[in-house]
Parts: structure tokens; C-alpha cells; sequence
């Protein structure tokens, strides 16, 4: 990813970090919720090769620890997001067909934010933070996977765009 | 080549890796820094999330309301969307009835009890990727709130301050798991300590094992030293299955909160107690059961008699 990336990058990000904050984070759920910003950001590094998925995945984390009402420390999601970044592009993507289709995207999106949100559950009882009971966290769990994969149609073609929005002329 | 792209993203990995650890390390062990970034990020988020709650709350059922609209004579439709204005009014209307029925509850807590208090509208609340129970609160530092200060509602607690930023306050509910309180019986005056578990059930561990609690008994905070986080006297829950279970050194029960904390629009934060302590001054009046009505009925006589 060429340097002159970032900025627009972090930029886009913080929209939709933004976005979720003032308004998703609003609308009640029926089961569990629905963590946007988290789904929008592992679609967007499906579409990044594997070092540029690093870097996105870090600056994603970054924005996403910077939630007021965030309890666990920050810096948290930037570690889990990086090395999600990394065995997403390295492990998921590899296996699956290049010119992703838009079911698959969806569902990797969709089982990638519940994936993500083990991790930070995990890594955030390592590091000593007090964890929700088993049933409360397996209804926010499936419930975002679920809403994440309902409202692929919506938020998945606009990280797309945003990606493509985000490439130099040379990446196009 | 591939290898030396596969070498470039792992050493960016790592050193991105350490970078997270270096910030983590930093944060829980207090570095100010930190702190700040969130209290600064939170001044940038206010006015955004104020906006998405004034949008949200009349669009969502204005929508709804649209979709029924029937695209008939042009009169119709006048009066159709007369109609839904009117309703859109009247929703606004009842919107604002129920906050300033909150917010009449919450003040006639706060009398009873003579605490001084700063009533706040709920901008916002904690994401699902935060997995803490959270709400943002229109007033801050500015109206004198201050982090750990008592959050109650017309039916009880609430929570604790956690940070404030100059117009906005984060406030930790009391379901977060890390939220734990003091409380007592009213009535019997037994003390144990209350943990959120992240839904609306709570878990109470008595301390005495000689504590004697039952189906019903509510709860109270107990207050903490110099008031903060927690005054006292302010109705926490009811107790709603007692754990009998041999071997355990204390008695532990299920509580349900008499606040709930999914339609919360308009709170309170005591700001002082004034060293006063309510009792059990506070303990929600129990329903009043229905009268039972008794109808008799007399046949009236048919013609054949």
C-alpha cells in the first residue's frame, strides 16, 4: 500500500466508525446487536493484499479502541484486529476463489465479526477484564453474525466502494 | 518474490503486534495519556451522536407509519399526509410525555431521598464490539458531573459515572460484568454484593451466612465511603430465586433490577447526597391488588312460569 493511502484510509474509516456511534449504536436489536464498524472494516481487508490487510486491520483497531464507551484497554482491538488481519488474509482468503462472490463475502464477513468478537472476548480475559455470562455473550455473538450477514447487501457494496474509492491510480 | 512479500507482511505483523502490546501495557498501567485520547474522542463523538438521537427517535416510526400511505385521489392523499404529520406530531408528543414522565420519577426519587441531582437526556449507548454495557449522557463536567458519581432513574440505580468529557458523560450500567455494588435487604438490614452479568438478571453473594433472604426482599445500595461511587438508600432490585444449595458458605440468589435499562431516555446523576441516608425511605410501594368485583346474577323469570 503506497503511504499516501493512509490518510484516506484512516479517514474512511472514521466515517463509518463514526457512523456507528451516532446512529447504529441507537437502534435497539431484536437479538444481540449489530457492530458495524467491525463488519465493514473485515470486508474492506478481504479486499487488500496481505500486508496492506495488516495495515488496515491495525488502523481499524486503532479507531475502534478509541470508543469512549469501551471498557477493555486500549490497544486491544488493534491486536486483535492485526493478527485477524493476517490469518484472514493468510489462511481464509487463500483457500477461497479470487473474484469473491457476493455470497461468500457475506458470509465471510458475517462468521469473521463473530470470530473477531471470540477473540477479543478471549484475549480480553487473558488480560484480565471482566467477561459478560456465557449465555449474554453467545446471544451478542450469533445475533451480530446474524445481523451482519442480513445487512451484507447494505454496508458490503459501500466498503467496496470505499475501497475502490481509497486506491491510487496505479492499485485500480 | 512471494517470499519476500510474505517476510515484508510478518515483520509488519510483529512490529504491529508489539505496538498493540506496547499500548495495552500502557493503558492498564494507568498511563493519562490514554485517558485522554477516549475523553477527546468522546468531545468529537457528542455532537454527532446528538444529532443521531434527534434523528432517530421520530424517523423510525415515521417511516413506518409512511409505509401503510394509499396513493388514491389527490384529496386523500392531502389529508393522508395532514394526517401523518399530525401523527408524527403526536408521536414527538408522547416521545416527550414519556421522557417527562422519567424525569418527573427520577426528581421525585431524588426529593424523597434530598439528594441534589443534574438530569441528563441518553445520547448514546455502548456498541455491541465494546462488549460493556454503557450509555452516553448529554451532560458533563460542565454541569458538574464527575466520574463516579451515582446514576439513578424514576425506578432506581442506574450505574456509575465512568469519564466525562466538558457536555458528555460515560456512565457504566449496572449489568456490565465489571459492575459490582454493596447492597442490603431493606428490612433486615443484611448486606451482600450485586454483579451485573451482562443481561438483566443479576447474581447476589450474601456476606453473613446467617443472612436470611427470600423471594421478594429489596434491595438497597448500601453507600459507599464519601458517597462515591454509591450513595445510599437507592432501590437496586428484587431478589427472584435464592440459591438453597448445600456446601456453599454464603447464601447467593438471582435479582431483578426494577430499572429497565433498554428504554432508558432521561436519568439522573446525584451530584450530592448532602450526608443524607434515606433508609428505606425509597423502597418501591408493592402493587396494590386489584378489588375483586363479584357479580350475581339473578334468572329472570320465563313466560311458561
Amino acid at each position: 500500500m503506497s503511504l499516501n493511502r493512509i490518510p484516506l484510509v484512516s479517514g474512511l474509516l472514521l466515517i463509518a466508525f463514526i457512523f456507528q456511534e451516532a446512529f447504529v449504536n441507537r437502534v435497539h436489536f431484536f437479538l444481540g446487536g449489530f457492530a458495524f464498524y467491525l463488519a465493514f472494516s473485515i470486508a474492506w481487508i478481504l479486499r487488500e493484499d496481505r500486508s496492506t490487510a495488516v495495515l488496515v486491520g491495525f488502523i481499524s483497531g486503532l479507531i475502534a479502541d478509541l470508543s469512549p464507551t469501551l471498557e477493555a484497554p486500549f490497544g486491544l482491538w488493534m491486536l486483535v484486529m492485526t493478527g485477524f488481519a493476517f490469518i484472514l488474509t493468510t489462511y481464509v482468503r487463500g483457500s477461497l476463489d479470487p473474484n469473491l462472490s457476493p455470497l461468500t463475502l457475506s458470509v465471510v464477513t458475517a462468521a469473521g465479526s463473530a470470530v473477531a468478537l471470540i477473540l477479543f472476548v478471549v484475549i480480553g480475559a487473558i488480560l484480565g477484564e471482566d467477561v459478560a455470562s456465557i449465555s449474554a455473550l453467545i446471544r451478542e455473538i450469533i445475533g451480530n453474525a446474524i445481523w451482519s450477514f442480513v445487512l451484507s447487501p447494505l454496508f458490503i457494496p459501500l466498503a467496496l466502494k470505499m475501497h475502490k474509492l481509497s486506491l491510487t491510480a496505479r492499485e485500480r | 518474490m512471494a517470499t519476500r512479500g510474505t517476510n515484508r507482511a510478518r515483520l509488519l505483523l510483529v512490529s504491529l503486534l508489539v505496538t498493540s502490546l506496547l499500548l495495552i501495557t500502557l493503558d492498564l498501567r494507568g498511563a493519562n495519556v490514554v485517558t485522554s485520547i477516549r475523553s477527546a474522542s468522546q468531545t468529537i463523538l457528542a455532537p454527532f451522536q446528538s444529532a443521531g438521537s434527534a434523528i432517530l427517535s421520530p424517523i423510525g416510526n415515521f417511516f413506518s407509519d409512511l409505509f401503510n400511505l394509499g396513493n388514491t385521489r389527490e384529496r386523500i392523499e392531502e389529508l393522508e399526509k395532514a394526517n401523518e404529520e399530525l401523527k408524527s406530531q403526536v408521536i414527538l408528543n408522547e416521545k416527550l410525555s414519556a421522557e417527562l414522565a422519567q424525569l418527573k420519577g427520577v426528581l421525585d426519587l431524588a426529593g424523597k431521598a434530598r439528594f441534589k441531582t443534574v438530569s441528563a437526556r441518553v445520547i448514546s449507548k455502548g456498541g455491541t464490539s465494546t462488549f460493556s454495557e454503557t450509555i452516553v449522557l448529554d451532560q458533563g463536567s460542565r454541569a458538574g458531573i464527575r466520574p463516579d458519581m451515582t446514576v439513578i432513574s424514576q425506578a432506581g440505580l442506574v450505574g456509575v459515572v465512568r469519564s466525562t468529557s466538558a457536555n458528555t458523560s460515560v456512565v457504566l450500567l449496572m449489568n456490565d460484568p465489571s459492575f459490582r455494588i454493596g447492597v442490603r435487604v431493606a428490612g433486615s438490614q443484611d448486606m451482600g454484593v450485586l454483579t451485573g452479568q451482562g443481561r438483566n438478571i443479576y447474581s447476589l453473594q450474601m456476606l453473613s451466612a446467617s443472612a436470611d433472604i427470600s423471594v421478594g426482599d429489596v434491595l438497597l445500595s448500601r453507600g459507599s465511603s464519601g458517597d462515591t461511587p454509591f450513595v445510599p438508600g437507592v432501590p437496586v432490585g428484587k431478589i427472584i430465586f435464592v440459591d438453597n444449595a448445600a456446601g456453599q458458605l454464603t447464601k447467593q440468589a438471582r435479582v431483578e433490577a426494577f430499572v429497565d435499562l433498554n428504554s432508558l431516555a432521561v436519568v439522573s446523576v446525584v451530584l450530592d447526597s448532602k450526608g443524607s441516608n434515606p433508609g428505606d425511605s425509597l423502597v418501591p410501594a408493592a402493587p396494590r391488588p386489584a378489588p375483586t368485583v363479584t357479580v350475581y346474577v339473578t334468572p329472570s323469570p320465563t313466560k311458561n312460569e
